[in-house]
């Protein structure tokens, strides 16, 4: 009975995991694919689709095709460090505060319903404002902006799975909280955080290219696809296709994790919250 | 009921003093001395800068800072612009009603949007079901700026004499200002309809598995009067609720889509203090949200509890 959603989710994940190939291809090898450097400039500006110039010039006569993939290595560089960073602080978080409960369970969750009483994208608009917008600090916050969504997605399943008769069993026989935390507990609360984590991968798209659009991103010259969205709207009439690459890669790369997102939940069989 | 309210405003009250100390911090810690940066970009001698530090209250020590700032956020005076040298509140207020009333109009736009859609793929099933999930899956991979862009783009291009950028204030042209916010209550409005659609359709196909709607099938009243009184009245209630959450993300979007479309609300008076250092600006906006959106959150706790009485906060 379960037979068909299961393999519309294989479809998925398959799907996504070769959009996925093609991003990290993007990271790997970008520097090599890029026809030109993504600051050089040539004469014909704003020019459209030409065979030396797949999908033209910008305003001052840049390769838009170079700078995608040059600016697509930046976006999702930042991105990956950002959401490793939540993952790994909101696993040790939900984990610790699942497992051990009582008051630090209170206080540590109290403080992340702080932070999620500011909107996302507000919030992170406010701390690079104050930190100053340079990569480090973009990861950063967008790390401090998505670890609570994480924790809690932790939490919730090992307050439950800490009761379980395994877990009572490897007590017993003499393992130490940490191990069964980590070796007993943590495997079973794997896969609503394998979700999580593609969810976020997509929020977390969006908001570093909201953030360069709005030209709080990583600092020229280097670009992403914010800024280049953002730099194209001036003269996208002349030239649509300036604004059309990025806003199709944006949604390229967050579609892909939207997909890997759907078709894991469907695999592993999680009813996960947003 | 009362007791209810109560309760969720007290449970909101030690989150608010968080967020009250988040955005204080968030001031104290930019680079550079704050006394410096209210003196904005204009050079400025060793003894005029001691005045700003002691006019500001720089010298005491930081919780009574702290305190002296709470005291008067409560009492409505979030502190003078750096740019304009007026009070902030009396800058922010008027752009807060221009963004609560482009929330209000998306808001609705993804209610109707979403629910049609949720309602038409639940009830329809088949190619109907398959198309409006397959296009809500698009949809939440297209961030609202890059809509908020693209109309601009097909504006231009295809209707060139579509004036756009105008946005006239609501009491010289009541029509051309709803009118003007059209275009970016749009963009802000699809990203959330899609939230709402798959819960609507996800509510919908729950409700009509239930014994009560197979009862009233059973003794035979018309399929439309289940529609109504049965199936939407009962969908309804995670319905309002998902909507009222979503404001936080409205909220949000509306920075992008306000600089976007330049309408003069809380997004742009916030982008516009990002870029002039504004920091009294900064931290007045992301207080004032912080505080909108906990009090919406309670009351889509109370608004639901009240719907459905299965529901209890005890």
């Amino acid at each position: 009975m379960n037979k068909a959603p299961r393999t519309r989710g294989q479809v998925l994940v398959a799907l996504g995991l070769v959009m996925l190939a093609l991003l990290i291809a993007i990271v790997l090898f970008g520097p090599v694919i890029a026809p030109y450097s993504p600051s050089k400039t040539s004469p014909g500006s704003l020019a459209g689709p030409t065979a030396a110039h797949w999908l033209g010039t910008d305003s001052i006569g840049r390769d838009v095709l170079s700078r995608l993939i040059i600016g697509g290595r930046t976006t999702l560089v930042i991105t990956s460090a950002a959401v490793a960073i939540a993952l790994t602080v909101g696993l040790i978080l939900g984990l610790i505060c699942g497992y051990v409960g009582g008051w630090v369970d209170l206080a540590v969750m109290r403080v992340l319903d702080i932070i999620f009483a500011f909107p996302v994208f507000l919030l992170a608009i406010a701390v690079v404002a104050a930190l100053g917008p340079t990569l480090r600090n973009l990861i950063i916050t967008i790390a401090i902006v998505y670890t609570p969504t994480l924790a809690r997605v932790v939490r919730a399943p090992v307050l439950s799975v800490k009761r379980w008769d395994h877990v009572e069993a490897a007590r017993s026989i003499g393992v130490g909280e940490v191990a069964i935390a980590l070796r007993h507990v943590l495997p079973l609360v794997i896969s609503p955080v394998l979700v999580q984590t593609s969810l976020t991968l997509a929020n977390t798209i969006f908001t570093v290219t909201a953030l360069s659009f709005l030209g709080l991103g990583p600092p020229p010259p280097d670009p992403n696809w914010g800024s280049m969205l953002a730099e194209a709207r001036q003269f996208m009439e002349l030239a649509p296709l300036t604004v059309i690459g990025p806003a199709t890669a944006i949604v390229f790369a967050s579609l892909t994790f939207i997909v890997l997102a759907n078709g894991l939940r469907e695999v592993l069989d999680v009813t996960a919250s947003r | 009921m009362i007791r209810l309210v109560a309760l969720r405003l007290a449970l909101m009250l030690p989150i608010l003093f968080g967020v009250s100390i988040v955005a204080f911090t968030l001031m104290r810690a930019l680079p550079g001395d704050f006394a410096q940066a209210s003196a904005g970009t204009t050079a400025i001698s060793a003894e005029a800068l001691e005045t700003i530090r002691r006019n500001l209250g720089l010298d005491r020590p930081v919780w009574q800072q702290y305190l002296g700032w709470l005291a008067h956020a409560l009492t409505g005076d979030l502190g003078t612009s750096f740019v304009t040298r007026r009070p902030v509140a009396g800058e922010l207020l008027p752009r807060l009603a221009v963004t609560g009333e482009l929330t209000l109009i998306a808001g609705l736009m993804a209610m109707i949007m979403g629910t049609a859609t949720g309602l038409a793929s639940a009830r329809l099933r088949g190619a109907t079901d398959w198309m409006v999930r397959g296009l809500n899956s698009l949809l939440l991979a297209v961030p609202n700026f890059v809509i908020a862009t693209l109309i601009v783009l097909l504006a231009g291009l295809y209707f060139p004499q579509l004036a756009i950028f105008n946005y006239v204030a609501f009491v010289a042209d009541p029509a051309g200002n709803i009118t003007g916010l059209l275009l970016p209550a749009l963009s802000l409005a699809l990203t959330v309809s899609v939230t709402i659609s798959e819960n609507t359709r996800a509510a919908v196909l729950e409700v009509a598995s239930q014994d009560y709607v197979m009862v009233a099938r059973a003794k035979g009243l018309r399929r439309r009067t289940i529609l109504v009184h049965y199936l939407v009245r009962n969908a309804l209630t995670p319905v309002v609720t998902v909507t009222g959450l979503q404001l936080a993300a409205l909220l949000g979007g509306s920075i992008l889509i306000e600089t976007i479309f330049t309408v003069p609300g809380m997004g742009q008076y916030l982008f516009d203090s990002v870029a002039n250092r504004d920091y009294p600006a900064i931290q007045a906006i992301v207080l004032l949200s912080a505080t909108i959106v906990l009090l919406v959150n309670v009351l889509v706790d109370i608004t639901y509890a009240r719907i459905d009485a299965r529901v209890s906060y005890e």
